[in-house]
């Protein structure tokens, strides 16, 4: 997971340093020019004198299960009486459509007063196009009174809030956010994850917590009718998986010579799910926090043994010749060979990576495969990496800049999308519908609400796809309906990170959390990681597939000499002192 | 290919064909292969796209689909007119195209003409200058802060006028008319007692159809080809052209795997990917291939004398 994650960060943070080059070239100077500009705009006085925003009282007829922890539906009113209309840039999105001409739009606009004069983004948000755009907009000085749904990494809004480009919310949080107050109760982190190193809080948050999300770096799946067929039981080791594998291609048991014992592909990386079976790994960029010391983990013994592991795995034809090239068709393919699966297990994130999905048929291909337990290694490691920390608050969600006169409203309009009906109609449409007592969520437990169709055609240009500001806690995401007629996979994808991957996860402390750097630092941190993770995902590969031997010393001393001149060093001390910036 | 020449050899008087020689068929045999490749591999993807946007997405996606069609589906195409923004994009795109073309082509041959005349003062400093912006930009900020101050953000000028005249187009339009128009054409015509915009209207214009077909047909491809002023300087989704919407959809699908937040989400962009994609690529592709039979054979002759005899 990380690994796609810091692609696509590096690819921003060039982006930020390529404004950064024109802002130190002769944009600074634009900047400040527009700056009389900007300036004469700020925030009204009156934003702050306005009368605190208090929790309103929950509303009844709303089922929620015992203990249940998230957002909850509360009486909502206006929040200004004569319309008042912002600015406000979005990404374009083929669900939400036209954002001015959207059903969500209109129903906002007359639920709490305030209009919003959309300004539409090709992209997604997250993309270096759009970040291309927005970086002219910025360095143009054409600057909205917000930013939805644009991703800004945490070192962009650092480093444009002490520009005083983006607008520190902590005093309107304070005042006029109670909804989020009540949300950070229920997520202790959040205050620490949403805070820049100057302690300011240069954006509204959001909470999406994706409870299987957690633990994808560390899923990987084996058909347990073959385990059962060689007569076998599931592995819990690192030698009864190599039994287990070496049995199914003794067995041959897809037919024909087709076993494929074990398959992966390249967007899914090997190393955590393996390697967490001699250190704890979270995957790219593989650092970890040991005792307060940042280190990195593919330079250490441990992880020598892992690659000797899969070296030897691999050497044996248990793994697939094409497991660090093949891409998600074709693993596919495999996955839906007609006539019959061949494959024994993959590393994957879930089902649908490996196969179409039948959801109706309680016989399908795809209940055949198991999510397995951490492999526990010679040594007696076996974690299954859980992210404490990436996962659940996402900075950046909105964004308020200097421009904004009335910073406070923007606020209480993002703070009343916390709301439960709201967070419902932002992200599933007017058609939902709230749940009877008994009927049971992705969870086993009392379901909140359910609906037919989400983010389909029925549902397209209703929705803000999931571009708002919402607050969807764990408990929530849970509480969704499970329609028992066409159950998805959501409760077999719970029910089997809860069992097989939850219990064996590593204390929090030990994940390196998402800091925040200063410019410079940043510029070099994604030139340098980039360049270890070249170095680190090639050799790994060479090393699996026998280009490279690692009982070799030589060989793996050549490894580490190669990553010691890359720049390890430099690199772990940016880590260290950004973490414990963090720390506080 | 048999080359008869007529050479008497037989007595009976009948020209016997002369039979190549062994190099000259080889070189042909090389010739026709070497060109059967590349016609070939140009042709396959295309008709591998038409197969694939006329076949059901499942087959697709699991590699049956090589040649032509598997389980017949026009699905695709009606599911394109249910987005608003793919049908409002393409006639955004026609509008930029041809309107684009029309002002390009305007000014490129007003710009070009004078600049073919020997008798222009300054002609050399305007041409230098003309030449100075294919080396040198402003860049991406200035040429936004220009846009802006101008008014012309978020509106369609902002993608017609920035691209209004190429110097490159320029200056082969240009060298067509030194060519083509013989300076003492135009001496002919002063002396009847035409002026020079009668001239440039009446006799230079009818001259030039080849050159004029080049410019409309690279202009209204270039339009038609091009996202990035549109990210740039457009944000209301009504204006936006074809080609940022086909952007929209082909990248809308790059999920991180392992943030499978909403596997729902991931699972119905795929299937809405693999739909559209090869429907939409058959859809933005059909109006160069209508117009280019049209102008091809202005364009062959047209680029040429243009380029060649500069």
């Amino acid at each position: 997971m990380r690994d796609d994650l810091r692609t696509t960060t590096v690819k921003r943070r060039s982006v930020v340093a390529g404004a950064l080059g024109i802002a130190a070239t002769g944009g600074s100077g634009l900047l400040s020019g527009c700056g009389s500009g900007t300036a004469e705009t700020g925030a009204d006085p009156e934003s702050l004198a306005q009368p605190p925003a208090e929790l309103a009282p929950v509303t009844t007829g709303v089922n929620y299960p015992p203990g249940y922890v998230g957002p909850k539906a509360r009486r909502r009113t206006a929040i200004v009486s004569e319309p008042v209309t912002f600015t406000v840039v979005v990404p374009q999105s083929l669900t939400v459509g036209d954002w001015s001409k959207n059903e969500f739009t209109r129903w906002m606009e007359q639920q709490t007063g305030i209009r919003i004069r959309w300004r539409q983004v090709a992209g997604k948000g997250d993309d270096a196009e759009t970040m291309t755009k927005v970086n002219a907009m910025i360095a143009a000085g054409d600057v909205p009174d917000a930013f939805l749904g644009i991703t800004f990494t945490r070192s962009q809004l650092y480093l444009y809030g002490t520009q005083n480009l983006f607008l520190d919310l902590t005093p309107y949080l304070d005042r006029y956010a109670p909804n989020l107050r009540e949300a950070m109760k229920d997520y202790p982190e959040a205050g620490k994850l949403m805070v820049s190193p100057d302690k300011g809080t240069y954006s509204f948050p959001d909470i999406n917590d994706c409870y299987h999300c957690r633990a994808s770096n560390g899923r990987a799946l084996l058909n347990a009718e073959w385990v059962r067929e060689v007569g076998l039981a599931m592995p819990t080791t690192t030698d009864e998986f190599r039994e287990v594998l070496t049995a199914f291609e003794k067995a041959d048991v897809a037919g024909g010579g087709k076993t494929i014992p074990f398959g992966g592909y390249k967007d899914a990386p090997l190393d955590t799910y393996f390697m967490n079976a001699f250190l704890y790994n979270p995957g790219e960029p593989w650092l970890v926090v040991d005792d307060g010391k940042v280190r990195a983990n593919y330079v250490r013994d441990e992880w020598r043994e892992g690659l000797k592991y899969l070296h030897g795995l691999y050497a044996d034809g248990l793994l697939a010749k094409d497991i660090f090239t093949a891409n998600e068709d074709q693993i596919k393919r495999y996955g839906d060979n007609p006539g019959g699966p061949i494959l024994g297990g993959a590393r994957v994130y879930y089902w649908g990576t490996l196969m179409t999905l039948d959801l109706v048929d309680p016989k399908a291909r795809w209940h055949q495969y198991e999510t397995m337990e951490p492999l526990k290694g010679p040594a007696g490691v076996q974690v299954a990496p859980w992210d404490y920390l990436n996962v659940g608050l996402e900075v950046s969600t909105l964004v308020v800049t200097r421009k904004c006169a009335r910073p406070d409203l923007l606020v209480r309009w993002a703070d009343y999308q916390l709301d439960l009906e709201v967070v419902l109609r932002s992200y599933a449409g007017p058609g939902f519908r709230w749940s009877a007592k008994g009927d049971k969520g992705i969870n086993g437990r009392q379901s909140i609400y359910g609906y037919d169709s989400w983010n389909t055609d029925e549902t397209k240009g209703k929705t803000w796809d999931q571009y708002g500001v919402m607050y969807r806690s764990g408990d929530f995401r849970l509480a969704e309906r499970v329609n028992p007629r066409q159950p998805t996979f959501e409760s077999p994808l719970y029910e089997q990170t809860r069992d097989h991957l939850f219990p064996y996860r590593q204390p929090m402390e030990q994940q390196f959390p998402p800091v925040t750097l200063e410019a410079d630092q940043a510029a070099l941190d994604a030139e340098i990681g980039l360049n270890l993770k070249t170095e680190v995902t090639t050799s790994l590969a060479k090393f699996v597939t026998g280009r490279l031997d690692p009982s070799d010393d030589a060989q793996w001393n050549d490894y580490l000499d190669r990553i010691q001149r890359i720049g390890l060093q430099p690199y772990l001390e940016i880590q260290q002192a950004a973490y414990e910036t963090y720390q506080g | 290919m048999t080359v008869a020449t007529a050479t008497p050899a037989a007595p009976t008087g009948t020209p016997a064909p002369v039979r190549e020689t062994r190099s000259d068929r080889i070189v042909m045999i090389c010739n026709y292969t070497a060109l059967g490749l590349f016609t070939l591999a140009v042709l396959y993807p295309l008709v591998y796209v038409a197969s694939a946007s006329l076949s059901d997405p499942k087959n697709v996606v699991s590699g049956e689909v090589w040649l032509w069609p598997v389980g017949w589906s026009v699905e695709a195409f009606t599911a394109i007119f249910d987005y608003d923004s793919i049908v409002s994009g393409f006639s955004n795109s026609i509008v930029y195209a041809a309107g684009g073309a029309l002002l390009a082509t305007a000014l490129t041959l007003l710009a070009a003409y004078p600049l073919s005349r020997r008798g222009l003062p300054g002609k050399g400093l305007i041409m230098a200058l003309f030449v100075f912006t294919m080396m040198f930009s402003g860049g991406l900020i200035p040429t936004y802060l220009v846009v802006d101050r101008l008014g012309l953000l978020n509106t369609r000028w902002a993608i017609i006028l920035p691209a209004a005249l190429a110097v490159w187009n320029m200056i082969i339009t240009r060298t067509f008319f030194q060519t083509t128009i013989p300076e003492e054409l135009a001496e002919a015509a002063k002396v009847d007692g035409c002026s020079d915009v009668g001239f440039f209207w009446r006799i230079v214009l009818p001259l030039s159809k080849p050159i004029i077909a080049v410019n409309l047909l690279f202009y209204a491809v270039a339009q038609w080809n091009s996202w990035f002023n549109a990210l740039i300087y457009l944000t209301s989704e009504h204006l936006f052209p074809l080609q940022l919407v086909l952007r929209q959809i082909l990248i809308q699908n790059n999920f991180d795997p392992s943030q499978v937040r909403d596997t729902a989400e991931l699972i119905r962009m795929k299937e809405l990917q693999e739909q559209l994609k090869f429907s939409l690529i058959v859809i933005a592709t059909i109006p160069p291939l209508l117009i280019y039979p049209f102008v091809q054979k202005h364009f062959v002759k047209g680029a040429m004398v243009g380029s060649l005899k500069g």
